[in-house]
């Protein structure tokens, strides 16, 4: 998109001469859709998190019924109407507090998942910015946020917060390693980082009917994909690795001073990690934006039908987790992380690897 | 900038100690109960628990009311097992005026304790479900007991504090139709005994986080007066409904089901809960033989006394409610009030055990030891 | 070993929670225990309660006093826990109605009133619903509305207020201004 920009403004004769202009006016103007992505992505995943965690629950979540003043049918304003309350609360800002890293966390939180969604492609050309290093760009990107965890929880001056933080840290800097190990089976078959490259080596058919997605490649590569899709959902701290914030333990772990807007950017970051977590398991292993049904509603259009229903299939996926599973303990996140899911990762890629080599 | 330690209060302070207050307002303390926490790092050094931000001075307050005054405040002692709470109270006083309360009503207070211990335990297997991180156990657990508190609603129009069990009888009869809807939920709840182990007890996540921790030895649990299904959990067999029967319990067939270590060692976490899933199946069989065999003619009035006015003199009598051993001693001085009341709390024995045994453990942990004793702290305080 | 047993167990496990979950969001519509309240409501419970109905209050609701039977001998008042029954009487003419002040002289049951009330306030917000005032009443003219009362008073299960004076339920019929006339009689 940006480059596309580039390619527009130059081409008009009378602002050519402008290239520095041209240049932060592209970025602007492929960066605002992004914004407006996360937050409908925040505001719809909100409300289906409210309604499978009620279904599972067997509750029915926010509901509207009758005259008055009411969330909707099916309570499909409720996220607006949060939404506004979280606007118009008033930002409280700890009296103990490091005012200025407190005002700076959100911000770092917040930017950290939006440069990750600039790499992050929805179909062949729907990219904010084209790398062809998109894979290892978003893997960067998206730990970015920690860097805000921290300053979130140290800043608060609050023993709960520190406590949330020092955990995150520990967490999202140790699943970082098993979640790039198993994205590297991904890269050995495709043989590139480019995300438009990893999908165009998954078009086609496999077996006769199935498509040739990177997960139907071989066995290793479905151990592959559940060891990434779990340590992505350990690197957005979702259930059963919610441990910065664990309600029960922590009350709300480093987010426990924020309040209003400061917290809105926090949880528009969550949900944001959350797709971009899913949206990579779907690049890398579901085939992106091909149809499941190899030659049929193909398109650019479709593309981006595939890629987003695939990606909310992950993020029930999520939700489905988080609403069954108990939480685990820090001490067994560790061991999870360095004695199962490193040593997995490792088994994956040579076995993937050999696989490959026999079978070619 | 950062965190101020505070170390005027801590015991051996070093720069590596932090006190940690938890509570009185925290998700997880089960009430307003604060725990002061020594902690280093994740690990835990000592807590010392701080009680009384509950405390409705119960004990002197009965001495200006009459007996029959006193039982809704004996209801709001352990507010999620009233009915045992009660029962514990009626049997105390009907000990001190010698009287025999006809059959009918001995099954009818039978029948609604151990409903109400289902309930209870229906409560702390969700609450202890909900501080290990399980959240939707929790609300399956609220469903069930919902059903339970709909019968007593209909039983006596209270859902939660009942009033119900009185001295020498109980308030009402049962209603048309409520042993029938009391069999129904009999065999709706069976099956989802089934579905929470499903779902909870055999979770491996949920094995690791409660086995082999929070190990109270059973020497240590007798030691410090710790009962009810915290001292089963450990593997003693001690349950007052069958070691020191009272009311009609030697009349029903059920077992004791006690800690077996079966996933860890014996007296951890994980076998505490376990024994009150076991209890659940356990009420379940004496609320339906109790049903079977309830004679459903009868007088429920016939012994209870016009005015209740003890002879002078004292008891003390105990009875196993859901936390354990609830034990009143009543002293009467003959007046229509009694001018000594005090009640032995069995959830306080339980917290009382806390810093012992969750020493050492991480924060995480100690949550999880606070949940699995199962402390209700409107009974601590009082 | 353990090793493999572990995970194995550990995924096994998992997968039969996240089943038993699944199964629950597919069944919603029939597990559902929401009442989505000023809606639907929950049934009240059953009007035929007992094998005497009349015989006793079972419904725990707002309590009420039928002020023509009541002969104000102060029993609930004791009764009460709480303390959230206040009574003031005044000594009138046995059996006597008094029209200016809502008073009759005689009870639905036939006893005689000796006690004008001047007062009978009972404090709801303090209420902690034991019902045990309502059993000494001898005429029985203190009753919790509904369930088998429903005859007398209709049911009331929801009943709330804006200012926490307004939970105060003042029974006496006196007028206000005949009120001050007896009061000052008592000074």
């Amino acid at each position: 998109m940006v480059d596309f920009y580039i390619n527009l403004f130059s081409s008009i004769e009378f602002i050519k001469s402008y290239q520095s202009s041209i240049f932060i006016i592209s970025v602007v103007l492929a960066g605002i859709p992004i914004f407006g992505f996360m937050a409908v992505n925040a505001l719809v995943a909100v409300y289906v998190e409210r309604k499978v965690s009620a279904f599972m629950q067997d509750r029915l979540g926010p509901m509207g019924h009758g005259v008055g003043l009411h969330a909707g049918k099916w309570g499909v304003l409720q996220t607006l109407a949060d939404a506004i309350k979280l606007l118009t609360k008033e930002d409280i800002i700890p009296d103990s507090a490091d005012k200025k890293l407190f005002l700076l966390a959100p911000c770092i939180i917040f930017i950290g998942s939006f440069v990750a969604f600039a790499g992050f492609p929805f179909n062949e050309f729907l990219v904010a910015a084209d790398f062809n290093l998109g894979l290892f760009y978003i893997l960067a990107m998206s730990s970015v946020g920690v860097i805000g965890i921290i300053l979130a929880g140290y800043s608060s001056n609050n023993k709960w917060s520190l406590y949330g933080s020092m955990r995150s840290a520990a967490q999202i800097v140790s699943y970082e390693i098993p979640a790039a190990l198993s994205l590297l089976p991904v890269v050995m078959l495709s043989g590139s980082l480019a995300f438009k490259d990893i999908v165009f080596a998954q078009t086609g058919s496999t077996l006769g009917i199935l498509p040739n997605w990177f997960i139907f490649n071989n066995p290793f590569m479905v151990v592959a994909f559940w060891l990434f899709f779990i340590a992505g959902v350990a690197e957005v701290n979702r259930t059963p690795f919610d441990l910065p914030e664990a309600e029960s333990e922590l009350v709300a772990g480093w987010m426990t001073e924020y309040s209003g807007m400061r917290w809105a950017f926090f949880f528009l970051a969550e949900y944001a990690n959350m797709f971009i977590v899913a949206g990579v398991a779907t690049i890398g292993f579901l085939g992106g934006w091909l149809s499941p049904i190899p030659g049929y509603f193909d398109g650019n259009i479709w593309g981006v039908f595939w890629l987003v229903s695939k990606t909310s299939f992950l993020i029930f996926v999520m939700m489905w987790f988080r609403w069954t599973f108990p939480r685990l303990r820090t001490d067994q996140l560790m061991r999870m992380c360095w004695k199962f899911f490193l040593p997995g990762s490792f088994f994956v890629i040579i076995g993937v690897g050999l696989w490959d080599l026999i079978m070619r | 900038m950062g965190i101020k330690i505070n170390n005027q209060n801590t015991h051996n302070s070093s720069d590596e100690e932090m006190v940690l207050n938890i509570g009185p307002q925290h998700p997880s303390t089960h009430g307003v109960l604060r725990l002061k926490t020594i902690t280093d790092g994740e690990i835990i050094k000592k807590i010392t628990p701080y009680i009384g931000y509950l405390h409705r001075c119960f004990e002197k307050h009965c001495e200006n009311l009459t007996y029959e005054q006193a039982i809704p405040f004996v209801d709001r002692c352990d507010y999620i097992g009233s009915m045992n709470n009660d029962f514990g109270y009626a049997i105390a006083v009907e000990k001190l005026m010698d009287i025999q309360v006809p059959e009918k009503v001995e099954y009818i207070r039978v029948i609604v304790a151990e409903m109400n211990r289902i309930a209870s335990h229906l409560l702390a297997v969700g609450v202890f479900g909900l501080d290990v991180g399980a959240v939707t156990p929790f609300v399956y657990c609220f469903r069930d007991r919902e059903r339970i508190l709909d019968l007593f609603e209909m039983l006596c129009g209270a859902r939660l504090l009942y009033n119900y069990i009185w001295v020498g009888g109980v308030s009402h009869d049962f209603p048309v139709g409520w042993v029938e809807k009391t069999y129904e939920f009999l065999d709706y709840f069976e099956p989802k005994i089934i579905e929470t182990n499903d779902l909870l007890t055999y979770n491996k996540i949920f094995i690791e986080r409660t086995a082999d921790v929070g190990v109270i030895p059973p020497e240590v649990a007798i030691s410090y007066g710790v009962t009810g299904p915290n001292l089963r959990g450990s593997g003693v067999k001690w349950d007052l409904r069958k070691n020191e029967t009272y009311s009609i319990y030697d009349k029903f067939d059920f077992d004791i089901p006690i800690g077996t270590g079966a996933m860890g060692t014996i007296g951890d976490c994980w076998d505490r809960y376990y024994v009150r899933i076991r209890e659940l199946e356990e009420s379940l069989k004496i609320v339906r033989q109790a049903l079977d065999q309830m004679p459903r003619q009868g007088d429920i009035y016939e012994s209870m006394p016009k005015k209740i006015r003890p002879n002078a003199g004292h008891i003390y009598s105990r009875t196993e409610s859901p936390r354990g051993d609830l034990g009143f001693y009543i002293e009467s001085d003959g007046s229509a009030t009694p001018s000594r009341l005090k009640l032995r709390s069995p959830a306080f024995t339980a917290l009382s055990c806390m810093d012992e045994i969750s020493k050492g453990w991480m924060l995480a942990d100690m949550l999880t030891i606070l949940g699995s004793l199962d402390i209700v702290l409107g009974e601590i305080d009082r | 070993m353990n090793y493999f047993l572990s995970i194995f167990q550990t995924i096994s496990t998992l997968i039969i929670g996240m089943s038993v979950t699944l199964g629950h969001m597919l069944k919603i519509r029939k597990g559902n225990v929401t009442l989505q309240y000023p809606v639907e409501r929950w049934p009240r419970p059953e009007r035929d309660i007992g094998f005497s109905p009349d015989s006793y209050n079972v419904i725990r609701s707002r309590l009420t006093v039928d002020m023509d039977d009541c002969i104000g001998c102060l029993k609930c008042e004791r009764a009460c826990p709480v303390d959230c029954i206040k009574i003031e009487t005044h000594k009138v003419e046995k059996g006597e109605d008094i029209t200016e002040a809502n008073h009759t002289g005689v009870t639905s049951n036939g006893t005689t009133k000796r006690l004008l009330l001047t007062r009978f306030d009972i404090d709801m917000s303090e209420c902690c619903y034991c019902n045990l005032c309502t059993y000494p009443c001898p005429e029985e003219c203190i009753f919790m509305v509904g369930g088998p009362n429903s005859t007398r008073h209709e049911i009331d299960y929801e009943f709330s207020e804006y200012d926490r004076n307004d939970m105060i339920y003042r029974f006496s019929k006196v007028p206000p201004d005949i009120l001050q006339s007896y009061v000052q009689e008592n000074k």
